[in-house]
């Protein structure tokens, strides 16, 4: 894979060099576009490479986004002596999977209300509670659901983790964890001049279960009863056969 | 390099994504708990499912997973023993028929508020909780009843008591004659034994054997020599209705865990019931008996404890 890589980077360059791509562009590739969940599945980790069209100190933000759906954030309270869970707060909305990586300090590259309005950032997510729902202390519901999303790695912030190279080069690492869902994943590349957005690229990524292991999950899913009874026999069958089997030995 | 390299191709080989848990786990681990709990099945004779669930469950599988994957694994070892039961005529399938009717009903209730406690969001707190109540009480019975008898055969006295004693549960209507178990009896006790087992093993992830049992020989007064037999006659249709009814209602059963544990449960089963004779039953119990009363203490701890985090987040599919 590295020499590909290599491969590709001389060919980026030329493609550079050579003039013959518009100003202001950014191109980029994955090593892997699609991340299959298959039984030795352990997490993923993709390569995001490409060229932008910069000067010196430009910055690069990377920010991949899983799908989007319900995050239900559960309190628990201590009711007589043990800590039983009894309010909940759903979340609409969500993405299920998110990395914000950049080259340096977000901070340093954008100012907060930038960042607001762009959308980038933890808390500038813009995450609806369920309507219908009455919420005390919102604040601390949304903090709880950022603190749980981070440390279950499902959400991320890798500030330093893209690397620049000659103005004209940048890498990155995203890392899918074991836990993560499948879906299409947004891979939206920012390139920022003097806190200006001056060009963007969106590639994407689809994770899929794929193998044995998508074939059980479908069929528990579309066939319950016939996969429950599968479950049955085969373990009357090894119960059978291991008596079968040991009887003599 | 190559070493390093052949090294972790072969950690990697040893995890396992589990389709249903959605995780990776692995896989000798999830096989020897299998064989370990086999083993003290074979050693004692009840099943190890009120230990595998809470010990997955410690292992990070969601404990609906955990529930209906034990259920699913436990049909593995109540075929295996039946059919050596059955070969030294040790199983009442009268008594077993009614017990499985009464069981059936209750592991499709159990389903059901399995179903119910999972919508409202309780059902984790549930299963641990009722895990705590349980295996306490049957670690401290199991506990003081092995620590008595071992105390009791240093002493060298032997007492036998009555074959069974009359109750008032005997004076139940519709009796019915079991010929095997030499009882005439209500069907009504057998029936609600069973009920009340099938819900625990719906809701659980348990065969129930370390209910049933008792409840056989101290409520129905059935002979010893058919008890064990004749509840793994009933938990094998327990187990089986559960694992469907689970699959069907919750889509909750891992196949590839149960195949894991079950293998391994299989090979603990047959190791265990070779070596019954190096340990005295009492001193095996007695060991048994600590280890639920640990495992039980570790879930109470969890529950009671303060909570590192008192949010937590549920991801929808």
């Amino acid at each position: 894979m590295k020499f590909f890589f290599h491969i590709n980077l001389i060919f980026l360059v030329s493609i550079l060099t050579s003039n013959t791509f518009a100003q202001n562009q950014i191109v980029a590739d994955l090593s892997q576009e699609n991340v299959k969940i298959a039984t030795d599945f352990q997490g993923a980790k993709i390569l995001l490479f490409g060229a932008y069209d910069g000067k010196k100190g430009d910055d690069i933000i990377v920010i991949v986004t899983g799908p989007k759906g319900l995050v239900t954030v559960q309190k628990k309270e201590k009711i007589l002596g043990v800590w039983v869970n009894t309010k909940k707060v759903n979340y609409i909305n969500t993405p299920k999977y998110l990395s914000i990586s950049s080259n340096r300090k977000i901070d340093d590259i954008l100012n907060k209300k930038t960042q607001k309005i762009s959308e980038i950032g933890l808390n500038n997510l813009k995450i609806r509670i369920q309507p219908g729902i009455k919420v005390e202390n919102e604040g601390n519901w949304r903090q709880a659901l950022t603190r749980n999303m981070l440390k279950s790695n499902l959400w991320s912030i890798n500030e330093n983790s893209v690397t620049l190279n000659k103005d004209s080069l940048f890498r990155s690492y995203l890392e899918l964890p074991s836990n993560v869902t499948t879906g299409q994943f947004e891979v939206k590349i920012l390139h920022y001049r003097n806190s200006k957005l001056v060009s963007q690229q969106i590639n994407s990524i689809n994770v899929l279960k794929s193998g044995i292991s998508a074939e059980i999950y479908d069929i528990a899913q579309n066939y319950s009863t016939l996969y429950g009874i599968f479950a049955v026999l085969l373990a009357v069958l090894v119960g059978w056969g291991s008596n079968l089997i040991f009887r003599k030995v | 390099m190559y070493y390093h390299n052949l090294r972790n191709s072969i950690e990697n080989f040893m995890y396992i994504y589990l389709p249903i848990a959605e995780q990776p786990i692995h896989s000798l681990v999830i096989l020897s708990i299998g064989a370990f709990l086999g083993l003290i099945m074979g050693l004692v004779g009840v099943g190890g499912g009120f230990l595998l669930t809470p010990l997955m469950m410690f292992l990070g599988i969601p404990p609906p997973v955990a529930v209906a994957s034990v259920a699913n694994q436990l049909v593995a070892p109540s075929v295996s023993g039946v059919l050596s039961h059955w070969k030294r005529s040790n199983v009442d399938f009268k008594m077993g028929t009614v017990l499985l009717l009464g069981g059936i009903v209750g592991s499709s209730i159990g389903v059901i508020l399995f179903n119910f406690l999972g919508k409202i969001g309780q059902l984790d707190f549930v299963i641990k909780s009722s895990y705590v109540i349980f295996l306490t009480l049957i670690g401290t019975l199991m506990f003081s009843e092995s620590l008595r008898l071992i105390l009791r055969t240093r002493k060298g006295k032997v007492t036998r008591g009555k074959l069974h004693q009359h109750n008032w549960l005997h004076g139940l209507p519709f009796k019915i004659r079991f010929r095997k178990s030499k009882l005439y009896i209500s069907i009504l006790l057998p029936v609600l034994i069973g009920v009340i087992v099938g819900v625990l093993a719906a809701l659980m992830g348990i065969g129930g054997g370390f209910i049933i049992v008792p409840a056989m020989i101290y409520l129905l007064g059935m002979p010893t020599s058919l008890v064990v037999g004749t509840s793994l006659f009933q938990i094998i249709f327990v187990a089986a209705n559960t694992t469907i009814l689970q699959a069907s209602q919750n889509q909750t059963v891992d196949i590839v865990l149960a195949t894991i544990l079950l293998l391994g449960s299989v090979i603990g089963v047959q190791l265990g019931s070779r070596f019954t004779n190096i340990l005295r039953g009492e001193y095996l119990r007695l060991i048994l008996s600590s280890i639920i009363i640990l495992v039980s203490l570790k879930l109470l701890i969890d529950l009671v404890t303060v909570p590192t985090d008192l949010f937590s987040v549920i991801i929808s599919r």
